[in-house]
């Protein structure tokens, strides 16, 4: 089997799996890629290639394994959890894995495309709008999704909608608010135990405290949670994979915001 | 002993999802019909089951679980019978990415397009301050918003042209797929397969241009594959409606 990891900087979904990787202890080669340069849409070796070219999460890292590229964080944090023959990433109960399903459910769908907006708003509308035209024009013609090309150019011609901002503001906040209630009981992770969710969760939300700290300011058991988080040892692994001082501040065009409104 | 309780509406889309996957594993289960037209899934009883209204609803011996394809893992990971799930990592992976696919890309489009041809206009014969009420009583905004579009029939050009692009986008790339294996995702039957041919059934008579015996073969030798499976017909039985009739004559016509 050959395997290689492409990733971005580790901050939301690279982040996930960076970490995933190292918790399972599974040894697969990992190579970082410029995702703002477009190099996720120019990987050689790709046989099998629609999870890349029509994944929900958009510029999210991408397992090669055989030819195959495999996409989505949460499926590959599983997929490295059972490869490695369970290494303790979900939980054994069925109504746990239910639950922890749901919560990372709710993280991909509500966090990561109000996390991504904001942190693309902020760290890469002018590295975006910097590329010169024709090779921006070369990068987004590489794109085969619509709607990611599309996320691209909004974010390109700097095209923010207030009540899109508003609404993702809201959904850190709503965010900030699940985790106090989770942990209001004590508890040390998410689930009660160490898993999938936290590495989700944390990857998505850690980034957000450094650009929105207002909806952290009352979150002592978050706060305390993200510092909790940011000391596993495979999430310093992930961290040291950085080639920019502030890897939590790097962002790339994430998953679509709900198309129902 | 085991207490399942399913609160569902007819065995399509997200309601078939946990129906057929309790059928296949052999659960039985105490089934409770929701008129999703009649807005039973807003009224206080079952909000008091599921606070988001949201259906399908699943208790199981005191336990509250929601969301269709997280019900349908919970199902197999649960219960004794046939696993629903492949037994490779990598077919895994590809069971549920295809799920994703379907649950938050595909799936939202083939919905947009049903409600605004066919729940839109059925509901909207009542009295429209029954209706207000009713979507008032809608816990979850994002709920509230797509019920006044489809009830209004508000959806713009623009957002039912995308949904139509990736309708047909999602047909062809699910073609492609259904050319290489057997099944989606895999070469066994999986929870994949349950839920993507909850919202793939009816795509010969829905959408006649882009699905049928010459146009998508692969997805019409599946379908019948799929069709044809006990579990299949006994969760068809349990609808109101005549869609096991109707799919039956066009699954005669198809080679399996």
């Amino acid at each position: 089997m050959s395997a290689v990891l492409y990733h971005g900087q580790p901050n939301g979904a690279s982040l996930t799996v960076l970490a995933a990787l190292a918790e399972s202890g599974l040894a697969i080669e990992c190579r970082a890629i410029d995702l703002l340069a477009g190099e996720r849409h120019a990987l050689d070796g790709v046989t099998e290639a629609i999870a890349l070219d029509l994944g929900v999460e958009g510029e999210g890292p991408v397992l090669l394994v055989d030819g195959e590229a495999m996409t989505e964080s949460v499926f590959l944090a599983q997929y490295f959890d059972e490869a490695a023959g369970g290494a303790g990433l979900q939980p054994a109960d069925a109504y746990a894995r239910w639950e922890m399903m749901m919560w990372c459910r709710q993280i991909t769908e509500r966090l990561s495309p109000a996390a991504a907006l904001l942190g693309n708003l902020a760290a890469s509308q002018a590295v975006v709008a910097a590329i010169p035209q024709a090779g921006f024009d070369d990068l987004t013609a590489r794109i085969v999704s619509d709607d990611l090309r599309g996320r691209w150019l909004a974010l390109h011609d700097d095209v923010s909608i207030p009540a899109q901002i508003a609404d993702s503001e809201a959904k850190i906040i709503a965010t900030v608010e699940r985790c106090e209630k989770q942990l209001a009981d004590g508890r040390d992770w998410l689930m009660g135990s160490f898993s999938i969710a936290d590495l989700v969760t944390y990857s998505w939300l850690a980034g957000m405290r450094l650009l929105r700290p207002s909806a952290f300011a009352d979150a002592a058991p978050t706060n305390a949670w993200l510092d909790r988080v940011a000391v596993r040892p495979s999430v310093i692994a992930a961290l040291a994979r950085a080639t920019v001082s502030e890897p939590l501040r790097a962002w790339a065009p994430g998953p679509e915001i709900n198309r129902w409104g | 002993m085991d207490e399942v309780t399913l609160y569902h509406w007819e065995p399509n889309a997200n309601s078939g999802k946990p129906m057929l996957a309790l059928m296949e594993k052999g659960v039985p289960f105490a089934s409770h019909y929701i008129d999703m037209l009649q807005f039973d899934q807003h009224k206080p009883e079952y909000l008091a089951i599921n606070p988001q209204g949201t259906i399908p609803a699943m208790t199981h011996n005191g336990l509250v679980l929601t969301e269709s394809t997280a019900i349908m893992e919970y199902v197999n990971d649960r219960f004794a019978g046939p696993n629903l799930m492949p037994s490779d990592p990598q077919d895994c992976w590809r069971v549920r990415w295809w799920m994703k696919f379907m649950d938050q890309w595909l799936g939202p489009s083939f919905s947009m397009i049903g409600w605004s041809v066919f729940v839109g206009p059925m509901v909207r014969q009542r009295d429209p301050q029954e209706l207000a009420a009713a979507i008032d009583r809608i816990p979850l905004p994002e709920r509230r918003t797509a019920w006044r579009k489809a009830i209004n029939g508000d959806f713009s050009e623009a957002e039912m042209a995308e949904s139509r692009r990736r309708v047909g986008l999602g047909i062809a790339k699910l073609e492609e797929e259904l050319g290489k294996r057997p099944y989606v995702g895999s070469n066994q039957y999986s929870l994949a397969d349950i839920n993507i041919f909850n919202s793939t059934y009816s795509l010969p008579l829905s959408q006649p241009d882009l699905a049928g015996k010459d146009k998508t073969p692969n997805i019409m030798r599946w379908l019948k594959r799929v069709y044809s499976r006990d579990a299949v017909k006994q969760t068809w039985a349990m609808g109101k409606t005549d869609l096991a009739n109707r799919y039956g004559l066009i699954m005669k016509e198809i080679e399996a």
